[in-house]
């Protein structure tokens, strides 16, 4: 039935009959007429949206993800927004007012109040080009690593994509969320342990024949000159020399490097290497450029220069190339590139949410609609039991509590100050006022919020009774609360501690709970897990560790301080 | 490259010759390099090609030295261009068949800890069976022996390296989708080329220690000489003649210095390119002879006209094939390889069978013979690490703890470091022999003769990577004296001081064989000992007590590197590692 009703929404949009199209939703459930409605093109549900009466907009307002309706309402005049958010029903019109991050908010009060000059934003959105038909199509793939005991850690859980023309496709996940393996599986380069992916809708056999991939290290040969790195790749290709050597010229001045040609790449700045690295990509023509944190081992203004040149080029249709594919970690640089983002979990990697981000290019970065998309994907990365987007995969839970690799000192540091700015703040201020990239500062949150110091919710920290105390006690009262926290919040420090107190030396060797670790993470996760629990133990007290005879010992119980 | 360059690349090579007359003396010193090198070729073809029955009487006088040392320096050469080949094919297998790997590293490991003067006996008879009418098979058997002694170190280098060669770099080749030829030509040969010069240079080093042992040898009832500056050092000192001893070695300290300033010193500064490190160094090795070559349009114009072409067709030809089908390895290479290791595990086998038979005739008498000698080896191998680092290690942080003084310093120590001690042995032995000691402790002299250096070296190096703040720190909270020394200087050398036992000790075994028995003046002096017991039967054509030996003394190095040297190794990356 869902069918028919597609088909005579489409029919009705097609012939530019609003009113059908809107009749069509109408004899619809609400719920599944959100959905129908969201399935359309962007630009269609922008004029549906316009076009359909204040009371039907804000059911249809009330349902849909709140990034989402912040976004549509602002595509119809100021007085129509006022009558829509007025006919909202009050729980979901609470349920959204509270959900936008503080700038949209309070924008949108100005804008209700009539307080704010109107601008009608309007021309800023640039049609999002219809999608077109797959390149890469990634089914059910999921990777396993073998453990040195013979059992298989799964990094990727089984996991759907697609990646099709005329997009570019962010894929952000926390540090160690397997960004990089299922990057390196779509590219061919990496094997999907189960699953397969289809290239054109043939299956991909080795690498994949038109990509190309713009490295995290830049992956230049330091011992070939800027021109004969990017030549390195033509001629791979079986291109010759006057062809090869022009073609790279003509890419090297598309990125900017004319008169760089013969120099070493160790005689340029990162940015400029990067371009090398930018100009043999382009140069292989490939249909999807695949990026790798292209530009995290950058500072910050000459990430912002590339980035732009980056979309100049493809705005502009000067790389030859179908789809740009970008895995990173910078919550903004996705909102501020990508047409589609996809968020992954870890410990499985699965995808959390998947949407398209329909602003304009180029975007600005403190515009309400731009902080809205920042704000909801800061909230699903922080809250890991949180409901995703409209593409939700359903996710296992993994087994075993993680500990986030977060030293006491930065936990610290974090609540006082949560604490100095009243207990409670949007993360990404935090973030802002930190200078800190999201990678650094979530696991930090987390573990405030495992210990119970902070509380976090819909992406803002609030600081707890036993955070408030943390944060104004002294070096000796911190160590108490922190050893109070740990042992009521972290099974494996309880475990550890308990085993110790039990054994009449007080002594027990690490290698025992390695060896537990060991069967729940991959090796470099395991360590890192080792790594925090005996800085958390140590800070908190609860044992001393050697690492010469790899001992835990247990420290006795020390009396506060007065 | 400019436009009239690229055109005038199509043109005939003498076209792009140079006009000038200014221009032809710039060249000139590369011509006459490259018409000397043709000279000694063929001067070594024909004497090889010469035939066996007459032995060449080594002529001691001044003026047959140059002849003698380009013999010399052909046959290291020729050695090192064959050890180069295998080094690169072995280490290239082994790092990409994790197969292959599982058995060629282990192999590598134990090869590594023969005696190279063991193979001398089996590979020269072997040869000379293969022409024995002909000189070659002498030639061909130093040559190979040689090999043995340089190739192995050069194999593991180019491995590592291999195997190191970091991941995204190897991705982008992957994902441009370089043949195996371009991944190995772009890729893998420039970064295991730092580390190829840097272990060719010891190897080579290496070379003229046993140069002297396999230019002249006695082999059962035969005595067997070839022409060449190790030769003429063993005829010399067996006549005490003591100014040709002199001029000898006069001739070899200068042919090592020329062969360092014209191939060692261009070959690192030519190395800096090949860096892995994205930051340009402040202080880069130069050297004018590259500068020479790079400024020669000779060789420009052949790079441009042969070699870059040629180079050029075969990346082509490569990439287009592999372009063509898919990149699925035919069938049959599988079961060849298969075959292949069938036939070298069966090899192997039979090999050890035969051994075992072999060792199991020996004598009891024999067998306790290699026994004690095992443990007299050991005492005196140990005695001489021992006595090294007494003096190695004040000397080696003085030096290394003020840069200026190493700075002029280290260019004479490696100059002096760089004469084989076997060639000094028969100075130190007439020494010896005026003061009355006898070989048993002089032998230990002569392993410090030859393993001392590793040992200095590496403490120079330590004691000058220790930082300077913690030097200031010790400084300001009044740490000196053998305070000083327990927490700061002889934790910072650790690493590197068991860096040169470990080559020191493995170079005391291998030199043992030829400092417990020297022939000198016509008589032979020996002591008790495993390099003795070696040499002993290399003398009299004793293969199965030459086979025992040899096998001791394997084992013993190898039980040693991994019971004790392997451990303080762990210890030393680990514990002792200065880094922030």
């Amino acid at each position: 039935m869902n069918q028919t009703m597609a088909e005579r929404l489409h029919t009705a949009m097609a012939a530019a009959r609003p009113d059908q199209a809107t009749s069509v939703l109408q004899s619809l459930d609400p719920d599944d007429a959100a959905e129908l409605f969201q399935s359309l093109p962007f630009e269609q549900q922008q004029s549906l949206f316009g076009e359909m009466p204040a009371g039907y907009a804000a059911v249809l307002a009330g349902i849909m993800p709140y990034y989402h309706t912040y976004v549509l309402l602002h595509s119809r005049p100021v007085e129509d927004l006022t009558a829509i958010v007025g006919e909202m029903n009050p729980d979901e019109r609470r349920f959204f007012l509270d959900a936008l991050p503080e700038e949209a908010w309070q924008h949108l009060m100005d804008e209700l109040s009539g307080q704010h000059p109107v601008a009608e934003p309007e021309e800023a959105f640039v049609a999002v080009e219809p999608q077109g038909p797959p390149i890469i199509e990634a089914r059910q793939v999921e990777k396993h690593f073998q453990r040195p005991d013979g059992g298989e850690i799964q990094v990727i859980a089984p996991t759907d994509l697609t990646i099709s023309e005329g997009l570019v496709v962010a894929m952000l996940g926390p540090s160690g969320s397997g960004k990089s393996t299922l990057l390196r599986i779509l590219t061919g380069l990496a094997q999907p342990s189960h699953g397969e992916v289809l290239w054109h809708g043939s299956p991909l056999n080795g690498l994949n024949p038109n990509v190309a991939i713009v490295f995290q290290s830049f992956a230049l040969f330091p011992w070939l000159t800027v021109i004969e790195n990017v030549e390195a790749a033509l001629l791979a290709r079986g291109m010759e020399q006057a062809e090869r050597h022009s073609r790279a010229l003509r890419t090297l001045a598309s990125v900017g490097l004319k008169g760089f040609e013969n120099a070493y790449p160790k005689e340029l700045s990162g940015g400029m290497k990067q371009r090398v690295g930018f100009a043999r990509a382009l140069a292989v023509e490939p249909e999807i450029l695949f990026m790798d944190e292209p530009f995290s081992a950058l500072d910050v203004l000459t990430a912002e220069t590339l980035r732009g040149e980056l979309m100049e080029l493809w705005l502009e249709k000067k790389m030859p190339t179908k789809s740009i594919f970008i895995v990173t970690h910078n919550i903004e640089e996705a909102v501020l590139l990508a047409d589609r983002v996809i968020v992954l979990g870890r410990n499985p990697a699965r995808i959390r949410a998947d949407f398209k981000v329909p602003l304009g290019q180029p975007r600005d970065r403190n515009a309400a609609e731009f902080l809205v998309y920042v704000d909801y994907i800061y909230k699903l990365m922080t809250d890991p039991e949180r409901e995703a987007g409209p593409l939700v995969a359903t996710a296992p839970k993994p087994a075993v509590q993680a500990l986030p690799h977060a030293r006491p000192g930065g936990i610290a540091g974090l609540l006082e100050l949560v604490a100095d700015r009243g207990g409670k703040e949007d993360l990404y201020h935090v973030a802002e006022d930190l200078q800190m990239e999201v990678d650094d500062l979530l696991p930090i949150a987390e573990g405030a919020r495992l210990l119970d110091f902070v509380k976090l919710q819909k992406g803002d920290l609030e600081i707890t009774p036993a955070g408030q105390k943390f944060a104004e006690g002294d070096i000796g009262e911190r160590k108490l609360l922190f050893r109070d926290a740990v042992l009521a919040h972290v099974p494996l420090l309880q475990q550890m501690h308990g085993a110790l107190l039990k054994k009449s030396d007080r002594k027990m060797p690490l290698e025992f709970f390695r060896d537990i670790i060991d069967e729940h993470f991959s090796r470099d996760d395991a360590h890192s897990q080792i790594e925090t629990a005996l800085d958390w133990g140590r800070y908190g007290g609860l044992f001393d560790y050697d690492s010469e005879r790899d001992n835990l010992i247990a420290q006795a119980e020390e009396t506060p301080q007065a | 490259m400019t436009e009239t360059d690229r055109q005038g690349s199509r043109l005939l090579p003498w076209g792009a010759l140079p006009t000038s007359a200014a221009s032809l003396l710039r060249d000139l010193p590369v011509i006459l390099a490259g018409m000397a090198l043709l000279y000694g070729l063929l001067s070594l073809a024909h004497y090889w090609a010469s035939p066996v029955g007459e032995q060449p009487v080594i002529d001691l006088r001044p003026s047959a030295l140059p002849k003698y040392a380009l013999f010399s320096v052909t046959r290291i050469a020729l050695a090192y261009l064959l050890s180069l080949v295998v080094a690169v094919a072995y280490g290239y297998v082994a790092a990409h068949s994790t197969r292959a790997e599982r058995v060629l590293i282990p192999l590598l490991d134990t090869l590594q800890s023969i005696p190279v003067l063991s193979f001398l006996p089996p590979v020269m008879v072997a040869m000379m069976a293969l022409f024995p009418t002909r000189q070659l098979g002498i030639e061909l058997g130093s040559i190979l022996l040689i090999l043995t002694g340089q190739v192995w170190n050069m194999t593991f280098s180019v491995y590592s390296s291999i195997k190191n060669v970091p991941r995204e770099m190897r991705e982008a080749a992957g994902i441009y989708r370089f043949s195996r030829w371009q991944e190995l030509t772009q890729l893998e040969l420039p970064s295991a080329a730092i580390g190829l010069v840097w272990n060719s240079m010891m190897s080579v080093a290496g070379a003229w220690f046993f140069l002297m042992a396999c230019e002249m040898f006695a082999l059962g009832n035969r005595d067997l000489r070839l022409p060449g500056l190790g030769s003429y050092l063993q005829t010399a000192s067996n006549a005490g003649d003591t100014r040709a001893i002199a001029w000898g070695l006069a001739a070899m300290i200068v042919v090592i210095v020329l062969i360092d300033q014209l191939i060692w010193r261009p070959a690192i500064a030519w190395g800096e390119k090949f860096k892995l490190e994205q930051v340009e160094a402040v202080q880069t090795p130069r050297s004018a002879v590259l500068n020479l070559l790079r400024r020669s349009r000779v060789l420009n114009a052949l790079e441009r006209t042969a070699i870059d072409p040629a180079g050029e067709r075969v990346t082509l030809y490569f990439a287009r094939s592999r372009a063509d089908g898919p990149p699925t390895r035919p069938k049959g290479a599988n079961w060849t390889a298969r075959a292949v290791a069938v036939a070298a595990v069966l090899l192997l086998a039979f090999a050890v069978v035969k051994m075992a038979l072999v060792t199991a005739s020996l004598s009891r008498s024999a067998m306790l013979g290699i026994l004690t000698g095992a443990g007299a080896t050991f005492l005196r191998v140990e005695a001489t690490l021992l006595l090294a680092a007494l003096w190695t290690v004040p000397v080696g942080v003085a030096v290394g703890l003020r840069p200026r003084l190493a700075a002029f310093l280290q260019p004479l120590a490696q100059i002096a470091a760089s004469v084989p001690a076997t060639a000094l042995f028969p100075i130190l032995l007439l020494f010896l022999i005026r003061a009355g000691g006898g070989l048993g402790i002089g032998s230990i002299l002569l392993l410090l003769l030859g393993t001392q250096w590793y040992i200095l070296f590496n403490v120079i190096a330590g004691a000058s990577s220790i930082p300077a703040d913690l030097k200031e720190a010790c400084h300001v909270f009044g740490i000196s004296g053998a305070q000083r020394w327990r927490k700061l200087f002889l934790p910072g050398i650790f690493p590197y001081l068991i860096t040169g036992f470990v080559t020191a000790s493995g170079g005391a075994w291998n030199a043992s064989i030829v400092a417990e028995y020297f022939k000198f003046r016509g008589q032979t002096l020996s002591t008790v000992g495993l390099g003795a017991v070696i040499s002993r039967a290399t003398d009299n054509g004793d293969f199965p007590a030459l086979l025992g030996a040899t096998l001791v003394m394997a084992a013993m190095v190898v039980t040693f590197n991994r019971l004790v040297w392997r451990r303080l190794y762990v210890l030393a990356s680990t514990r002792f590692r200065l880094e922030v």
